[in-house]
Protein backbone atom coordinates (compact mmCIF):
# COMPACT_ATOMS: atom_id res chain seq x y z
CA UNK A 1 0.00 0.00 0.00
CA UNK A 2 2.88 2.31 0.83
CA UNK A 3 4.35 1.69 -2.65
CA UNK A 4 0.99 2.47 -4.24
CA UNK A 5 0.67 5.66 -2.18
CA UNK A 6 4.12 6.78 -3.30
CA UNK A 7 3.45 6.06 -6.97
CA UNK A 8 0.08 7.84 -6.94
CA UNK A 9 1.47 10.89 -5.15
CA UNK A 10 1.36 14.04 -7.38
CA UNK A 11 5.04 14.75 -6.76
CA UNK A 12 6.21 11.21 -7.57
CA UNK A 13 9.49 11.58 -9.44
CA UNK A 14 8.74 8.87 -12.01
CA UNK A 15 5.12 9.79 -12.62
CA UNK A 16 5.72 10.43 -16.34
CA UNK A 17 7.17 6.94 -16.60
CA UNK A 18 4.03 5.51 -14.99
CA UNK A 19 1.77 7.44 -17.38
CA UNK A 20 3.84 6.40 -20.41
CA UNK A 21 3.92 2.78 -19.35
CA UNK A 22 0.15 2.69 -18.84
CA UNK A 23 -0.51 4.47 -22.16
CA UNK A 24 1.63 1.91 -23.99
CA UNK A 25 -0.08 -0.86 -22.04
CA UNK A 26 -3.50 0.32 -23.18
CA UNK A 27 -2.58 1.09 -26.81
CA UNK A 28 -0.33 -1.81 -27.88
CA UNK A 29 -3.00 -4.52 -27.45
CA UNK A 30 -5.43 -2.53 -29.62
CA UNK A 31 -3.20 -3.03 -32.66
CA UNK A 32 -1.86 -6.35 -31.32
CA UNK A 33 -5.37 -7.80 -31.76
CA UNK A 34 -5.05 -7.24 -35.52
CA UNK A 35 -1.56 -8.78 -35.61
CA UNK A 36 -2.89 -11.88 -33.87
CA UNK A 37 -6.06 -12.15 -36.00
CA UNK A 38 -4.08 -11.68 -39.22
CA UNK A 39 -1.57 -14.28 -37.96
CA UNK A 40 1.24 -11.73 -38.19
CA UNK A 41 2.70 -12.50 -34.78
CA UNK A 42 6.21 -12.76 -36.22
CA UNK A 43 5.81 -9.24 -37.53
CA UNK A 44 5.15 -8.24 -33.93
CA UNK A 45 8.62 -9.58 -33.03
CA UNK A 46 10.49 -8.16 -35.99
CA UNK A 47 8.91 -4.73 -36.06
CA UNK A 48 9.93 -3.52 -32.57
CA UNK A 49 13.47 -4.77 -33.20
CA UNK A 50 13.67 -2.92 -36.52
CA UNK A 51 12.25 0.15 -34.83
CA UNK A 52 14.91 0.07 -32.12
CA UNK A 53 17.58 -0.33 -34.79
CA UNK A 54 16.10 2.77 -36.40
CA UNK A 55 16.64 4.60 -33.12
CA UNK A 56 20.24 3.43 -32.99
CA UNK A 57 20.92 4.48 -36.57
CA UNK A 58 19.26 7.86 -36.04
CA UNK A 59 21.44 8.47 -32.98
CA UNK A 60 24.72 7.19 -34.41
CA UNK A 61 24.88 8.18 -38.06
CA UNK A 62 24.63 11.99 -37.61
CA UNK A 63 27.51 11.85 -35.12
CA UNK A 64 29.65 9.73 -37.43
CA UNK A 65 28.98 12.11 -40.27
CA UNK A 66 29.93 15.03 -38.05
CA UNK A 67 26.53 16.66 -38.43
CA UNK A 68 25.94 16.35 -34.71
CA UNK A 69 28.59 16.75 -31.99
CA UNK A 70 28.28 14.53 -28.89
CA UNK A 71 28.24 17.54 -26.56
CA UNK A 72 25.19 18.93 -28.35
CA UNK A 73 23.51 15.59 -28.93
CA UNK A 74 21.40 15.61 -25.76
CA UNK A 75 19.10 18.31 -27.12
CA UNK A 76 18.57 16.56 -30.41
CA UNK A 77 18.63 12.93 -29.38
CA UNK A 78 14.96 12.58 -28.47
CA UNK A 79 13.84 14.11 -31.73
CA UNK A 80 16.25 11.92 -33.66
CA UNK A 81 15.09 8.85 -31.75
CA UNK A 82 11.44 9.59 -32.56
CA UNK A 83 12.28 10.17 -36.20
CA UNK A 84 14.41 7.02 -36.49
CA UNK A 85 11.90 4.82 -34.74
CA UNK A 86 8.90 6.11 -36.70
CA UNK A 87 10.59 6.07 -40.13
CA UNK A 88 11.99 2.56 -39.66
CA UNK A 89 8.77 1.13 -38.18
CA UNK A 90 6.54 2.53 -40.90
CA UNK A 91 8.93 1.65 -43.73
CA UNK A 92 9.47 -1.86 -42.44
CA UNK A 93 5.80 -2.66 -41.92
CA UNK A 94 4.82 -1.32 -45.33
CA UNK A 95 7.57 -3.29 -47.10
CA UNK A 96 6.90 -6.49 -45.14
CA UNK A 97 3.14 -6.19 -45.66
CA UNK A 98 3.63 -5.59 -49.38
CA UNK A 99 5.82 -8.69 -49.69
CA UNK A 100 3.33 -10.68 -47.63
CA UNK A 101 0.47 -9.65 -49.93
CA UNK A 102 2.41 -10.87 -52.97
CA UNK A 103 2.44 -14.31 -51.31
CA UNK A 104 5.89 -15.18 -52.61
CA UNK A 105 8.72 -16.78 -50.71
CA UNK A 106 8.60 -17.68 -47.04
CA UNK A 107 7.07 -14.91 -44.87
CA UNK A 108 8.45 -16.39 -41.63
CA UNK A 109 11.90 -16.49 -43.23
CA UNK A 110 11.70 -12.82 -44.22
CA UNK A 111 10.54 -11.76 -40.78
CA UNK A 112 13.10 -13.95 -39.02
CA UNK A 113 15.89 -12.55 -41.19
CA UNK A 114 14.70 -8.97 -40.64
CA UNK A 115 14.63 -9.58 -36.88
CA UNK A 116 18.06 -11.14 -36.58
CA UNK A 117 19.77 -8.67 -38.93
CA UNK A 118 18.17 -5.73 -37.11
CA UNK A 119 19.25 -7.13 -33.73
CA UNK A 120 22.82 -7.74 -34.95
CA UNK A 121 22.99 -4.28 -36.49
CA UNK A 122 21.88 -2.76 -33.21
CA UNK A 123 24.70 -4.51 -31.36
CA UNK A 124 27.24 -3.36 -33.96
CA UNK A 125 26.06 0.23 -33.68
CA UNK A 126 26.10 0.01 -29.90
CA UNK A 127 29.66 -1.29 -29.87
CA UNK A 128 30.85 1.70 -31.90
CA UNK A 129 28.99 4.44 -30.03
CA UNK A 130 29.94 4.82 -26.40
CA UNK A 131 27.97 8.01 -26.07
CA UNK A 132 24.61 6.37 -26.64
CA UNK A 133 25.54 3.13 -24.91
CA UNK A 134 23.97 3.70 -21.52
CA UNK A 135 20.67 5.11 -22.73
CA UNK A 136 20.45 2.51 -25.41
CA UNK A 137 21.01 -0.35 -22.99
CA UNK A 138 18.21 1.03 -20.84
CA UNK A 139 15.97 1.02 -23.89
CA UNK A 140 16.85 -2.59 -24.72
CA UNK A 141 16.22 -3.67 -21.11
CA UNK A 142 12.94 -1.83 -20.90
CA UNK A 143 13.98 0.65 -18.22
CA UNK A 144 11.36 3.40 -18.23
CA UNK A 145 13.10 6.04 -16.21
CA UNK A 146 13.67 9.21 -18.15
CA UNK A 147 10.43 10.45 -19.67
CA UNK A 148 10.11 14.23 -19.77
CA UNK A 149 6.87 16.13 -20.33
CA UNK A 150 7.51 16.60 -24.04
CA UNK A 151 8.09 12.87 -24.56
CA UNK A 152 4.96 12.07 -22.60
CA UNK A 153 2.89 14.55 -24.60
CA UNK A 154 4.26 13.24 -27.88
CA UNK A 155 3.57 9.64 -26.93
CA UNK A 156 0.11 10.52 -25.65
CA UNK A 157 -0.77 12.45 -28.81
CA UNK A 158 0.45 9.69 -31.13
CA UNK A 159 -1.40 6.99 -29.23
CA UNK A 160 -4.54 9.15 -29.10
CA UNK A 161 -4.44 9.32 -32.91
CA UNK A 162 -4.14 5.52 -33.02
CA UNK A 163 -7.03 4.97 -30.61
CA UNK A 164 -9.34 7.45 -32.37
CA UNK A 165 -8.54 6.01 -35.82
CA UNK A 166 -9.14 2.46 -34.60
CA UNK A 167 -12.43 3.45 -32.98
CA UNK A 168 -13.65 5.32 -36.07
CA UNK A 169 -12.58 2.76 -38.65
CA UNK A 170 -12.74 -0.50 -36.71
CA UNK A 171 -15.54 -1.81 -38.94
CA UNK A 172 -13.59 -1.26 -42.18
CA UNK A 173 -10.33 -2.59 -40.71
CA UNK A 174 -12.11 -5.70 -39.47
CA UNK A 175 -13.80 -6.24 -42.84
CA UNK A 176 -10.58 -6.07 -44.88
CA UNK A 177 -8.88 -8.35 -42.34
CA UNK A 178 -11.71 -10.91 -42.22
CA UNK A 179 -12.76 -10.99 -45.88
CA UNK A 180 -10.64 -8.96 -48.27
CA UNK A 181 -12.49 -10.13 -51.38
CA UNK A 182 -15.86 -9.14 -49.94
CA UNK A 183 -14.48 -5.73 -49.01
CA UNK A 184 -13.28 -5.22 -52.59
CA UNK A 185 -16.67 -6.21 -54.07
CA UNK A 186 -18.29 -3.65 -51.75
CA UNK A 187 -16.13 -0.97 -53.34
CA UNK A 188 -13.77 -0.58 -50.39
CA UNK A 189 -10.21 0.43 -51.23
CA UNK A 190 -8.57 -2.53 -49.53
CA UNK A 191 -5.02 -1.34 -50.22
CA UNK A 192 -5.75 2.02 -48.55
CA UNK A 193 -7.39 0.37 -45.51
CA UNK A 194 -4.51 -2.07 -45.19
CA UNK A 195 -2.07 0.82 -45.42
CA UNK A 196 -3.95 2.69 -42.68
CA UNK A 197 -3.87 -0.34 -40.39
CA UNK A 198 -0.15 -0.83 -40.98
CA UNK A 199 0.51 2.86 -40.35
CA UNK A 200 -1.35 2.65 -37.04
CA UNK A 201 0.59 -0.50 -36.08
CA UNK A 202 3.87 1.14 -37.11
CA UNK A 203 3.12 4.32 -35.17
CA UNK A 204 2.17 2.38 -32.03
CA UNK A 205 5.24 0.18 -32.26
CA UNK A 206 7.59 3.14 -32.74
CA UNK A 207 6.13 4.94 -29.71
CA UNK A 208 6.24 1.75 -27.64
CA UNK A 209 9.83 0.96 -28.57
CA UNK A 210 10.99 4.44 -27.60
CA UNK A 211 9.23 4.22 -24.26
CA UNK A 212 9.62 0.60 -23.18
CA UNK A 213 12.02 -1.06 -25.65
CA UNK A 214 11.52 -3.76 -28.30
CA UNK A 215 11.09 -6.80 -26.05
CA UNK A 216 8.42 -5.21 -23.91
CA UNK A 217 6.67 -3.68 -26.92
CA UNK A 218 6.35 -7.17 -28.41
CA UNK A 219 5.04 -8.51 -25.10
CA UNK A 220 2.30 -5.87 -24.99
CA UNK A 221 1.43 -6.39 -28.65
CA UNK A 222 0.99 -10.13 -28.27
CA UNK A 223 0.17 -11.43 -24.79
CA UNK A 224 -2.87 -9.29 -23.85
CA UNK A 225 -4.54 -10.14 -27.19
CA UNK A 226 -3.84 -13.86 -26.72
CA UNK A 227 -5.11 -13.80 -23.13
CA UNK A 228 -8.28 -11.88 -24.01
CA UNK A 229 -8.94 -14.29 -26.89
CA UNK A 230 -9.32 -17.11 -24.38
CA UNK A 231 -12.39 -15.55 -22.82
CA UNK A 232 -13.84 -12.93 -25.16
CA UNK A 233 -17.18 -13.68 -26.81
CA UNK A 234 -16.96 -11.12 -29.61
CA UNK A 235 -14.60 -8.68 -31.26
CA UNK A 236 -15.56 -5.78 -29.01
CA UNK A 237 -14.85 -7.79 -25.87
CA UNK A 238 -11.56 -9.01 -27.37
CA UNK A 239 -10.39 -5.46 -28.03
CA UNK A 240 -11.58 -4.00 -24.71
CA UNK A 241 -10.34 -6.92 -22.56
CA UNK A 242 -6.92 -6.90 -24.24
CA UNK A 243 -6.52 -3.15 -23.83
CA UNK A 244 -7.67 -3.14 -20.19
CA UNK A 245 -5.40 -6.05 -19.39
CA UNK A 246 -2.42 -4.30 -20.99
CA UNK A 247 -3.10 -1.05 -19.12
CA UNK A 248 -3.69 -2.77 -15.77
CA UNK A 249 -0.61 -4.99 -16.04
CA UNK A 250 1.61 -2.07 -17.00
CA UNK A 251 0.54 -0.26 -13.82
CA UNK A 252 0.81 -3.29 -11.52
CA UNK A 253 4.12 -4.23 -13.15
CA UNK A 254 5.44 -0.75 -12.47
CA UNK A 255 4.41 -1.02 -8.82
CA UNK A 256 6.14 -4.41 -8.46
CA UNK A 257 9.28 -3.14 -10.21
CA UNK A 258 9.37 -0.04 -8.02
CA UNK A 259 8.76 -2.00 -4.83
CA UNK A 260 11.44 -4.62 -5.52
CA UNK A 261 13.85 -2.41 -7.52
CA UNK A 262 13.47 -4.35 -10.77
CA UNK A 263 13.51 -3.17 -14.39
CA UNK A 264 9.93 -2.17 -15.26
CA UNK A 265 9.55 -3.67 -18.73
CA UNK A 266 10.64 -7.22 -17.93
CA UNK A 267 8.47 -7.12 -14.78
CA UNK A 268 5.47 -6.21 -16.98
CA UNK A 269 6.13 -8.98 -19.49
CA UNK A 270 6.68 -11.67 -16.87
CA UNK A 271 3.45 -10.60 -15.19
CA UNK A 272 1.63 -10.80 -18.55
CA UNK A 273 3.10 -14.27 -19.08
CA UNK A 274 1.94 -15.46 -15.66
CA UNK A 275 -1.57 -14.12 -16.28
CA UNK A 276 -1.70 -15.74 -19.73
CA UNK A 277 -0.59 -19.11 -18.31
CA UNK A 278 -3.19 -18.95 -15.51
CA UNK A 279 -5.90 -17.87 -17.95
CA UNK A 280 -4.98 -20.70 -20.31
CA UNK A 281 -5.22 -23.25 -17.51
CA UNK A 282 -8.50 -21.77 -16.28
CA UNK A 283 -9.91 -21.93 -19.79
CA UNK A 284 -8.82 -25.57 -20.12
CA UNK A 285 -10.54 -26.44 -16.87
CA UNK A 286 -13.73 -24.65 -17.89
CA UNK A 287 -13.74 -26.49 -21.22
CA UNK A 288 -13.11 -29.84 -19.54
CA UNK A 289 -15.99 -29.21 -17.16
CA UNK A 290 -18.27 -28.24 -20.04
CA UNK A 291 -16.98 -31.03 -22.27
CA UNK A 292 -16.26 -28.97 -25.39
CA UNK A 293 -15.60 -25.54 -26.74
CA UNK A 294 -15.06 -23.49 -29.83
CA UNK A 295 -12.01 -22.82 -31.94
CA UNK A 296 -9.17 -21.35 -29.95
CA UNK A 297 -5.61 -20.41 -30.44
CA UNK A 298 -3.21 -23.29 -29.97
CA UNK B 1 -33.98 -15.06 -72.05
CA UNK B 2 -33.55 -11.28 -71.69
CA UNK B 3 -30.77 -8.96 -72.92
CA UNK B 4 -27.09 -9.55 -72.04
CA UNK B 5 -26.18 -8.33 -68.56
CA UNK B 6 -22.48 -9.23 -68.62
CA UNK B 7 -20.52 -9.28 -71.86
CA UNK B 8 -16.97 -10.60 -72.04
CA UNK B 9 -15.19 -9.26 -75.09
CA UNK B 10 -12.09 -11.18 -76.18
CA UNK B 11 -11.08 -11.39 -72.53
CA UNK B 12 -7.74 -12.82 -71.40
CA UNK B 13 -7.39 -13.67 -67.72
CA UNK B 14 -4.44 -14.78 -65.61
CA UNK B 15 -1.76 -13.61 -63.21
CA UNK B 16 1.36 -11.50 -63.79
CA UNK B 17 0.65 -11.20 -67.54
CA UNK B 18 0.58 -15.02 -67.81
CA UNK B 19 -2.80 -15.92 -69.31
CA UNK B 20 -4.74 -18.84 -67.88
CA UNK B 21 -7.50 -18.38 -70.43
CA UNK B 22 -7.68 -16.07 -73.41
CA UNK B 23 -10.04 -15.09 -76.20
CA UNK B 24 -13.13 -15.43 -74.00
CA UNK B 25 -16.13 -13.84 -75.71
CA UNK B 26 -19.53 -14.59 -74.30
CA UNK B 27 -22.54 -12.97 -72.72
CA UNK B 28 -24.55 -13.75 -69.61
CA UNK B 29 -28.23 -12.79 -69.86
CA UNK B 30 -29.93 -10.69 -67.20
CA UNK B 31 -31.81 -12.85 -64.73
CA UNK B 32 -30.14 -16.08 -65.88
CA UNK B 33 -28.80 -18.90 -63.72
CA UNK B 34 -25.37 -19.69 -65.11
CA UNK B 35 -23.04 -22.40 -63.87
CA UNK B 36 -19.29 -22.24 -64.38
CA UNK B 37 -17.79 -25.73 -64.64
CA UNK B 38 -14.25 -26.96 -65.06
CA UNK B 39 -11.55 -29.10 -63.55
CA UNK B 40 -9.25 -27.82 -60.81
CA UNK B 41 -6.81 -25.32 -62.34
CA UNK B 42 -9.01 -24.70 -65.38
CA UNK B 43 -9.41 -21.01 -64.49
CA UNK B 44 -12.82 -20.95 -62.77
CA UNK B 45 -11.61 -18.98 -59.76
CA UNK B 46 -9.53 -16.64 -61.95
CA UNK B 47 -12.57 -15.93 -64.13
CA UNK B 48 -14.67 -15.29 -61.05
CA UNK B 49 -12.07 -12.95 -59.53
CA UNK B 50 -11.81 -11.06 -62.80
CA UNK B 51 -15.58 -10.66 -63.05
CA UNK B 52 -15.69 -9.42 -59.45
CA UNK B 53 -12.95 -6.90 -60.16
CA UNK B 54 -10.52 -8.55 -57.74
CA UNK B 55 -8.10 -9.38 -60.54
CA UNK B 56 -7.46 -7.11 -63.56
CA UNK B 57 -7.92 -8.69 -66.99
CA UNK B 58 -4.77 -9.20 -69.07
CA UNK B 59 -6.55 -8.17 -72.27
CA UNK B 60 -10.04 -7.53 -73.55
CA UNK B 61 -12.87 -6.17 -71.46
CA UNK B 62 -15.97 -6.81 -69.41
CA UNK B 63 -19.15 -4.77 -69.95
CA UNK B 64 -22.02 -4.66 -67.51
CA UNK B 65 -25.38 -3.23 -68.53
CA UNK B 66 -26.66 -2.39 -65.07
CA UNK B 67 -29.85 -0.32 -64.75
CA UNK B 68 -29.39 3.39 -65.47
CA UNK B 69 -25.71 2.82 -66.19
CA UNK B 70 -25.01 2.20 -62.50
CA UNK B 71 -22.14 -0.04 -61.50
CA UNK B 72 -23.29 -3.62 -60.87
CA UNK B 73 -23.65 -4.70 -57.26
CA UNK B 74 -22.19 -8.14 -56.61
CA UNK B 75 -23.51 -10.37 -53.89
CA UNK B 76 -20.43 -12.52 -53.40
CA UNK B 77 -20.70 -15.86 -51.62
CA UNK B 78 -17.19 -17.29 -51.10
CA UNK B 79 -16.37 -20.77 -49.88
CA UNK B 80 -17.25 -21.02 -46.20
CA UNK B 81 -14.04 -22.91 -45.43
CA UNK B 82 -11.83 -19.90 -46.23
CA UNK B 83 -12.61 -17.95 -43.06
CA UNK B 84 -10.19 -17.94 -40.17
CA UNK B 85 -11.87 -19.27 -37.01
CA UNK B 86 -9.82 -16.86 -34.88
CA UNK B 87 -12.23 -14.02 -35.64
CA UNK B 88 -14.81 -13.75 -32.88
CA UNK B 89 -17.72 -12.88 -35.14
CA UNK B 90 -21.26 -14.22 -35.03
CA UNK B 91 -23.39 -15.14 -38.02
CA UNK B 92 -25.17 -11.79 -37.58
CA UNK B 93 -21.84 -9.90 -37.58
CA UNK B 94 -20.90 -11.61 -40.84
CA UNK B 95 -24.27 -10.91 -42.46
CA UNK B 96 -24.08 -7.28 -41.30
CA UNK B 97 -20.93 -6.85 -43.44
CA UNK B 98 -23.25 -6.95 -46.44
CA UNK B 99 -24.49 -3.42 -45.73
CA UNK B 100 -21.03 -1.90 -45.15
CA UNK B 101 -20.90 -0.77 -48.79
CA UNK B 102 -23.79 1.63 -48.06
CA UNK B 103 -22.47 2.94 -44.73
CA UNK B 104 -19.66 5.48 -44.83
CA UNK B 105 -16.49 5.05 -42.76
CA UNK B 106 -16.87 6.19 -39.17
CA UNK B 107 -20.69 6.15 -39.29
CA UNK B 108 -22.96 3.88 -37.29
CA UNK B 109 -24.96 1.26 -39.15
CA UNK B 110 -28.55 2.63 -39.18
CA UNK B 111 -31.33 0.64 -37.50
CA UNK B 112 -33.08 0.27 -40.87
CA UNK B 113 -30.03 -1.53 -42.29
CA UNK B 114 -29.82 -3.76 -39.23
CA UNK B 115 -33.47 -4.66 -39.65
CA UNK B 116 -32.82 -5.42 -43.33
CA UNK B 117 -29.98 -7.78 -42.38
CA UNK B 118 -32.33 -9.60 -40.00
CA UNK B 119 -34.79 -9.94 -42.88
CA UNK B 120 -32.07 -11.42 -45.06
CA UNK B 121 -31.11 -13.88 -42.32
CA UNK B 122 -34.77 -14.79 -41.96
CA UNK B 123 -35.11 -15.27 -45.73
CA UNK B 124 -32.17 -17.69 -45.78
CA UNK B 125 -33.38 -19.56 -42.71
CA UNK B 126 -30.28 -18.46 -40.80
CA UNK B 127 -31.97 -16.34 -38.14
CA UNK B 128 -32.10 -19.03 -35.46
CA UNK B 129 -28.33 -19.60 -35.45
CA UNK B 130 -27.25 -16.06 -36.40
CA UNK B 131 -26.23 -15.26 -32.80
CA UNK B 132 -23.84 -18.20 -32.65
CA UNK B 133 -20.14 -17.87 -33.40
CA UNK B 134 -19.67 -18.11 -37.19
CA UNK B 135 -16.71 -20.48 -36.84
CA UNK B 136 -18.87 -22.93 -34.87
CA UNK B 137 -21.64 -23.22 -37.47
CA UNK B 138 -21.94 -26.22 -39.80
CA UNK B 139 -20.95 -25.87 -43.46
CA UNK B 140 -24.58 -25.52 -44.57
CA UNK B 141 -25.35 -22.96 -41.85
CA UNK B 142 -22.30 -20.89 -42.80
CA UNK B 143 -23.40 -20.87 -46.43
CA UNK B 144 -26.86 -19.64 -45.45
CA UNK B 145 -25.28 -16.81 -43.46
CA UNK B 146 -23.01 -15.94 -46.39
CA UNK B 147 -25.97 -15.93 -48.78
CA UNK B 148 -27.83 -13.65 -46.33
CA UNK B 149 -24.78 -11.37 -46.36
CA UNK B 150 -24.75 -11.38 -50.16
CA UNK B 151 -28.48 -10.53 -50.25
CA UNK B 152 -27.89 -7.72 -47.77
CA UNK B 153 -25.73 -5.98 -50.40
CA UNK B 154 -28.95 -5.60 -52.48
CA UNK B 155 -27.16 -7.20 -55.41
CA UNK B 156 -28.12 -7.52 -59.03
CA UNK B 157 -25.69 -10.42 -59.48
CA UNK B 158 -25.28 -13.23 -56.97
CA UNK B 159 -21.89 -14.92 -57.37
CA UNK B 160 -21.43 -18.22 -55.55
CA UNK B 161 -17.99 -19.88 -55.42
CA UNK B 162 -18.49 -23.60 -54.79
CA UNK B 163 -21.13 -23.01 -52.11
CA UNK B 164 -21.63 -26.72 -51.51
CA UNK B 165 -17.97 -27.51 -50.75
CA UNK B 166 -17.85 -29.20 -47.36
CA UNK B 167 -21.65 -29.33 -47.13
CA UNK B 168 -23.47 -32.66 -46.68
CA UNK B 169 -25.83 -34.01 -49.36
CA UNK B 170 -29.09 -33.03 -47.66
CA UNK B 171 -27.88 -29.50 -46.94
CA UNK B 172 -26.58 -29.19 -50.51
CA UNK B 173 -30.03 -29.98 -51.94
CA UNK B 174 -31.68 -27.54 -49.55
CA UNK B 175 -29.13 -24.83 -50.34
CA UNK B 176 -29.52 -25.10 -54.11
CA UNK B 177 -33.29 -25.23 -53.81
CA UNK B 178 -33.07 -22.00 -51.85
CA UNK B 179 -30.76 -20.37 -54.39
CA UNK B 180 -33.16 -21.35 -57.17
CA UNK B 181 -36.03 -19.87 -55.16
CA UNK B 182 -34.12 -16.59 -54.73
CA UNK B 183 -33.40 -16.61 -58.45
CA UNK B 184 -37.06 -17.08 -59.31
CA UNK B 185 -38.47 -14.60 -56.78
CA UNK B 186 -35.94 -11.77 -57.13
CA UNK B 187 -35.02 -12.28 -60.78
CA UNK B 188 -31.38 -12.11 -59.78
CA UNK B 189 -28.61 -13.02 -62.18
CA UNK B 190 -26.85 -16.02 -60.64
CA UNK B 191 -23.30 -17.17 -61.33
CA UNK B 192 -22.50 -20.47 -59.68
CA UNK B 193 -19.06 -22.09 -59.68
CA UNK B 194 -19.34 -25.79 -58.92
CA UNK B 195 -18.05 -29.28 -59.68
CA UNK B 196 -21.45 -30.85 -59.10
CA UNK B 197 -22.96 -31.81 -62.48
CA UNK B 198 -26.11 -33.10 -60.82
CA UNK B 199 -26.84 -29.69 -59.32
CA UNK B 200 -26.09 -27.95 -62.60
CA UNK B 201 -28.49 -30.24 -64.46
CA UNK B 202 -31.30 -29.46 -62.04
CA UNK B 203 -30.81 -25.75 -61.42
CA UNK B 204 -28.72 -23.98 -64.09
CA UNK B 205 -30.03 -22.65 -67.38
CA UNK B 206 -26.70 -21.80 -68.97
CA UNK B 207 -23.29 -23.40 -68.56
CA UNK B 208 -19.81 -22.01 -69.09
CA UNK B 209 -17.41 -24.92 -69.25
CA UNK B 210 -13.69 -24.26 -68.98
CA UNK B 211 -11.73 -27.11 -70.45
CA UNK B 212 -8.01 -27.28 -71.34
CA UNK B 213 -7.72 -23.58 -72.14
CA UNK B 214 -10.99 -23.41 -74.08
CA UNK B 215 -14.35 -21.99 -73.08
CA UNK B 216 -17.56 -23.69 -74.15
CA UNK B 217 -20.95 -22.16 -73.54
CA UNK B 218 -24.44 -23.49 -74.01
CA UNK B 219 -27.53 -24.52 -72.17
CA UNK B 220 -27.27 -27.07 -69.38
CA UNK B 221 -29.09 -29.59 -71.55
CA UNK B 222 -26.59 -29.13 -74.41
CA UNK B 223 -23.38 -29.29 -72.43
CA UNK B 224 -24.46 -32.08 -70.12
CA UNK B 225 -25.26 -34.45 -72.98
CA UNK B 226 -23.50 -37.79 -72.44
CA UNK B 227 -21.42 -37.36 -75.62
CA UNK B 228 -20.13 -33.97 -74.52
CA UNK B 229 -19.46 -35.20 -71.02
CA UNK B 230 -17.53 -38.16 -72.43
CA UNK B 231 -15.40 -35.84 -74.53
CA UNK B 232 -14.68 -33.37 -71.76
CA UNK B 233 -14.23 -35.88 -68.97
CA UNK B 234 -12.39 -38.32 -71.22
CA UNK B 235 -14.62 -41.28 -70.39
CA UNK B 236 -16.45 -43.83 -72.45
CA UNK B 237 -20.20 -43.57 -72.70
CA UNK B 238 -21.84 -46.92 -72.05
CA UNK B 239 -24.46 -48.56 -74.38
Amino acid sequence: METLRQILAPDFLLRNSVYTSVLIGFACPLVGVFLVLRRLVFMGVALPQISSTGVAIALCVPMWLGILQPEHALHSEHLLAYAGSTVFSLSAILVLAFLDRRRRGLPEGRLGSAYVVAAALSILLLSKNRYSEVGWLDLMKGEIITVDNVDLALTGAALAVVVVALALFHRELLLVSFDRAMAATLGKNVVAWDALLYLLIGLTVSMAVLSVGPLIAFGFLLIPALTAHLFAANMRQLTVFASLLGGAVSFVGFCIAYRYDLPVGPADVVLLGVIYSLAFLARKMVRLNRGGGGPRLP
Amino acid sequence: MSEPFITLDNLAIGYDSQPVLSGISLSIPRGSFTAILGANGSGKSTLLKTLLGLQPPIAGGIRFSAPAGAAPVFGYVPQATQFDPLYLVTGYDVALMGVYGRVGPGRLVPQSERAFVRECLQATGAEEFARQRFAELSGGQKQRVLIARALATKPNILVLDEPTAGVDAAATQALLAFISQVHEERRLTILLVTHDLHLVRHHAQQVIWLHQGTVRTGTAAELLRPEHLAEVLDIEVGG
